[in-house]
């Protein structure tokens, strides 16, 4: 072992069984992150769902509606998935695991992105097909991001974040003819956020970022936006 | 080859052949889970009608989004038993039900079995197995098994825990890791 992996197998066991929350969520997602292409990592992973799926087999089976299986395909023939991938991916458990391109590809992203907000610069990001978007709605608060058009990954970053509050976290959205996504949660330390969402935006209309239980992602925010940005 | 690894292997295959769109797969893998996913959303949200909606949505999930499930991550039933729970935990989150539970926070798996005796359907092919994760839960030591049930059974967070037992955050998460350490091995041992 190369790595230490005592925290990650700490919290990754937290989250098999649901009680993540606060700095943690974000804590694993950025370790995992810094882990990249980690099979240890997905062993982990693996090892902690299966004991906590485990538990569900201790208790009693109950019956469910025979009908529902054939609701359920009914349903899907007569109604087609008109969501796009995003909403694909919103279904998903977990953080997803970044190959070792998907991080490099990220550490130029950030170290471009961060010197174009830290220096209020005009100036192009140094990938030019790079897109680099403010957040808009605090006069304290600096969010951006940084995302490639048709290419999934997004780098959100920012500081002067004031605390979300005990049990709550910042809950991003990507939001599509109305329809809001989660793209995941962030909690700041000291004010600042650094998050990598494996998301592709490019047919998001707009961002919008509100306070949420920490329980995270929701199927649809229910705290007001207290940043926005239109793409 | 043990009677687990002849299960997950047949998991695998239904749900690769549900991933080209055959029906029947789908209704074996929904057959094999669903009363056991029910059970799982029914002890978290401890509403029948909510119960069967999120084994409704998580199944639909399955069956519209297979490429959800990736191997290296673990069994299907750990990634379907993942999709319900996390929907149960958030149903139960979202509408603050823990108000409507608190009278029996308390209770242990034998009453839950005692509470919905009347839906409790006949054991068909796992009785063993659900032995076994009764009989490691009973190995594991008291402190360390009441956090696994509040987090996984009640869908209290670690900061809940924490705050209604008045243990630091920290021993909550030690006291998960070295619980599902234990019933890990326990359900390892057993299966050997």
């Amino acid at each position: 072992m190369s790595r230490n992996h005592d925290r990650i197998e700490e919290l990754l066991a937290v989250r098999a069984l649901g009680g993540l929350d606060g700095e943690d969520v974000a804590d694993l997602d950025r370790m995992l992150a810094d882990h990249g292409d980690c099979e240890e990592c997905r062993a982990l992973e693996a090892a902690s769902t299966a004991t906590a799926s485990a538990l569900a087999m201790a208790l009693d089976p109950l019956e469910v509606d025979p009908a529902m299986p054939e609701r359920i395909l009914a349903d899907h023939a007569a109604e087609p998935e008109v969501r796009d991938d995003l909403a694909a991916r919103r279904d998903r458990e977990g953080p997803r695991w970044l190959a070792v391109a998907a991080v490099a590809a990220v550490v130029v992203l950030v170290a471009g992105s961060l010197a174009v907000i830290r220096n209020g610069s005009d100036d192009p990001p140094s990938n030019p097909a790079q897109r680099l978007v403010t957040f808009e709605g605090s006069d304290t608060a600096t969010l951006a991001m940084a995302f490639v058009p048709g290419q999934s990954g997004v780098i959100f970053w920012g500081e002067g974040l004031p605390d979300p509050g005990q049990g709550q976290t910042y809950e991003i959205w990507m939001i599509e003819d109305d329809e809001p996504i989660s793209g995941g949660c962030v909690s700041p330390t000291d004010g600042r956020v650094a998050a990598y969402v494996d998301a592709d935006v490019t047919t998001a209309e707009q961002m919008a970022v509100t306070v949420e239980p920490a329980s995270c992602p929701h199927d649809a925010p229910t705290g007001e936006i207290v940043l926005s940005a239109t793409l | 080859v043990d009677l687990t690894e002849l299960s997950e292997a047949q998991d695998r295959r239904l749900m690769a052949a549900l991933a080209a769109g055959d029906e029947d797969a789908f209704r074996g893998l929904f057959g094999r889970y669903a009363p056991t996913a029910k059970a799982l959303a029914m002890r978290v949200v401890r509403q029948p009608h909510m119960a069967e909606e999120i084994v409704q949505e998580a199944f639909l999930s399955m069956w519209r989004h297979p490429d959800g499930y990736d191997p290296s991550r673990g069994t299907v039933r750990a990634w379907l038993m993942g999709m319900v729970h996390h929907r149960a935990v958030d149903t139960v989150r979202r509408e603050e039900s823990q108000r409507r539970r608190a009278d029996d926070a308390s209770a242990g798996l034998r009453d839950e079995v005692t509470d919905h005796a009347d839906d409790v359907v006949e054991h068909l092919q796992r009785p063993q197995e659900q032995r076994a994760v009764r009989a490691a839960l009973a190995e594991i030591p008291p402190e360390q098994r009441e956090i696994l049930e509040r987090m996984y059974f009640d869908g209290d967070s670690q900061t809940t825990i924490a705050e209604a037992t008045g243990l630091p955050l920290g021993t909550v998460k030690s006291r998960t890791l070295l619980g599902m350490r234990k019933l890990r091995a326990s359900l390892e041992g057993m299966e050997r």
